[in-house]
């Protein structure tokens, strides 16, 4: 254990939580600092992440221990494909939304809480990063709470009275939600003696057999507990008001990223500890893989009635969420595979979406999609960029959407389950519905108004994130090469323990 | 509130609290208590203050500045220890070998314990009080 590689979750962790808790000093004496700090941190992470990928390549995923103590004594990290691929997603996605954050944030955020949205945007990477990486329950508990908290008052810091109602909505639905968890945790650690993911996965059988009733309940609480953080369709309705309300890089970053990691922390522990036993037990996975399935249709007709563009992509993420649960409960490679790669794919089409928007309101103010007749002749930068992801959340092949998709309705088909190609298909024709209307309209309409418009180009700042997250969608559509790798590699953790 | 008696006993009571509050911190590892059990106490004897004074009083006794300063470096000095054992090439949070650790039963006998349990202290104490104030005052943030 002399390679310091083997340091690099910790250590990426806690530059994350050093950034989060020097800001408030910081931004104090030189408010210009904390931005840049800010920015640094999370491409700086995600390098080092890299690098970690090129040593675990080489050798077999690990488990790091904290202060040395081996479980079921000390904490265990779990430095896996799965953990270093969903941590990449992260820091790479807040590094491009914090560039974006620089100018945003001065019409959004009052100026001397800027400061206190770089603590609480990188506490929530922070808490992120660590979930992903998390071996050990109470640990998963702590750092879910710690997210929570952070995401809602990324919400509440925007001044507005929507907000503020919309964060508390969040807020007391998540606590329900993280009730539920610790309940559950304290069946699993009834039964099984341990907290550490290894130990209660081979305790799981002998405890199974001895009190079914305890490992059907954690089951059934975390699924809700998890369910609710992670917006799963009837569990969905904090997500709408909070994700639109928010400040716009705050959506990008609860749309694009923490709603999936719930349901990652969750896909895991069912996966890797409750294991084939106790799934064979309970329908577990088709019930998911229906309410999945549910939730897909259900968020795309929900959003094809919305008049607000960032509501619109709120209840979009719903159907997203569907996406991702639906190719993980099919339990085939390719199926785990799409899930896990439209997680990636996601991150960027959403988070390209809601920045898109965010500068349409940013420079205009309009949020009505009835308001954004001949909005590209004013905007052409943003509202291309907007049609590209547009485009990739329809699915239209050279898109990074479209192979989500494909892998998805091949992962249905190789279940044995090829009912649910149709929802793929139903679900791409309503997202068409509904997102394909908005660039028609930006491109083609013509506004009443349209002599008073200047052609009004943003700060760089934010054309910047945008276009590169626009040229990232279609680089993984057309070469997704490097990416599946990586995702094979992930699904076979997942489905090979 | 402004009683004469309640003032005098709070402020004769004061130091007794806070002494004791700082005991159950740096004894942490040794007897019952700790970090978080001697930071609420500490935090308690200025919320008496503050509930027998005002809370305007409190919060020149406690400014948020030293409350924001005191915060975010207990945490720093939690992460930069942990980070010390990477450096000498340990695991994150080793203690043994690391840290010295003389005889049981004085107090640095934890190694890094003491220290830790002290940044956990002073920011428990710093949240109960800076909550406290916030809360009771309806202040902006």
């Amino acid at each position: 254990m002399n390679d310091p590689t083997v340091h690099i979750p910790v250590i990426v962790i806690c530059t994350s939580l050093i950034g989060a808790f020097l800001a408030p000093v910081l931004g104090k004496y030189r408010p210009a600092l904390v931005g840049l700090m800010a920015r640094l941190i999370a491409p700086v992470n995600a390098l080092l992440l890299v690098i970690l990928l090129r040593y675990v390549d080489a050798g077999e995923t690990f488990h790091y221990y904290m202060g040395g103590w081996a479980p079921p004594w000390g904490i265990a990290l779990s430095v896996d494909y799965l953990a270093i691929y969903v941590a990449l997603i992260i820091h790479l996605v807040s590094a491009v939304i914090l560039l974006y954050a620089k100018d945003d944030l001065f019409g959004e955020v009052r100026g001397d809480l800027h400061r206190w949205y770089y603590t609480l945007f990188l506490l929530l990477v922070a808490a992120m990063t660590a979930l992903a990486f998390s071996h050990d329950f109470f640990n998963i508990f702590v750092f879910t709470e710690i997210a929570t908290i952070a995401a809602c008052a990324l919400i509440a810091i925007k001044p507005k009275k929507e907000c503020i109602e919309a964060s508390f909505k969040y807020l007391i639905l998540s606590t329900v939600g993280s009730g539920f968890i610790l309940l559950a945790l304290a069946l699993i650690y009834m039964v099984t003696g341990h907290f550490n993911l290894t130990l209660v996965a081979q305790n799981m059988g002998a405890a199974a057999e001895a009190y079914p009733l305890n490992i059907m309940v954690s089951l059934a609480l975390l699924i809700v507990g998890f369910g609710v953080k992670s917006a799963l369709f009837p569990l969905h309705v904090w997500l709408p008001d909070a994700h639109s309300s928010a400040p716009s890089p705050s959506s990008a970053v609860l749309s694009g990223l923490v709603v999936k990691i719930y349901a990652v922390v969750l896909i895991r522990i069912i996966l890797t500890v409750f294991g084939g036993e106790v799934l064979a037990a309970a329908p577990i996975a088709d019930m998911i893989l229906i309410i999945a399935s549910v939730a897909i249709i259900a968020g795309s007709l929900f959003a094809l009635a919305q008049t607000d563009i960032k509501l619109l992509l709120a209840f979009s993420t719903v159907a997203q969420v569907g996406y991702i649960y639906m190719g993980i409960s099919l339990l085939s490679e390719t199926g785990t595979m799409g899930g896990l790669v439209h997680i990636f794919n996601h991150a960027l089409m959403k988070t390209l979406l809601f920045l898109a928007a965010g500068a349409i309101i940013h420079q205009t103010g309009l949020r009505k999609i009835s308001d954004l007749d001949g909005i590209a002749k004013r905007m052409p930068i943003t509202m291309a960029v907007f049609s590209v992801g547009a485009l990739s959340m329809v699915g239209i092949p050279g898109f990074n959407g479209f192979i989500s998709k494909m892998y998805l309705a091949t992962g249905a088909f190789d279940a044995g389950k090829p009912v649910f190609i149709l929802v793929i298909l139903m679900s791409s024709l309503l997202n068409g519905l509904y997102y394909l209307p908005i660039v028609v309209r930006a491109f083609l309409g013509t506004n009443a108004e349209e002599g008073k418009f200047a052609k009004d180009e943003l700060p760089l700042s934010m054309t910047f994130p945008l276009v590169i997250l626009g040229l990232a969608c279609i680089y993984f559509g057309l070469l997704p090469g490097s990416l599946l790798e990586l995702v094979r590699k992930a699904a076979h953790y997942l489905i090979a323990v | 509130m402004d009683d004469l008696v309640l003032q005098t006993i709070t402020r004769i009571l004061m130091p007794f609290i806070q002494v004791y509050g700082i005991f159950v911190i740096v004894n942490g590892h040794l007897s019952p208590g700790g970090g978080f059990a001697g930071g609420t106490i500490l935090g308690a004897s200025v919320i008496l203050y503050a509930l027998t004074f005002n809370v305007g009083a409190a919060e020149d006794l406690y400014p948020d500045d030293l409350a924001e300063a005191v915060e975010s470096s207990s945490v720093l000095i939690f992460v930069l220890v942990g980070l010390f054992a990477i450096l000498m090439g340990a695991n994150f949070l080793t203690n043994i070998g690391i840290f010295p650790s003389p005889e049981t039963g004085t107090l640095f006998t934890g190694g890094f314990v003491t220290p830790l349990t002290l940044a956990i202290g002073v920011k428990v104490a710093s949240t109960v009080i800076t909550l406290f104030t916030h809360l009771f005052g309806e202040k902006k943030p």
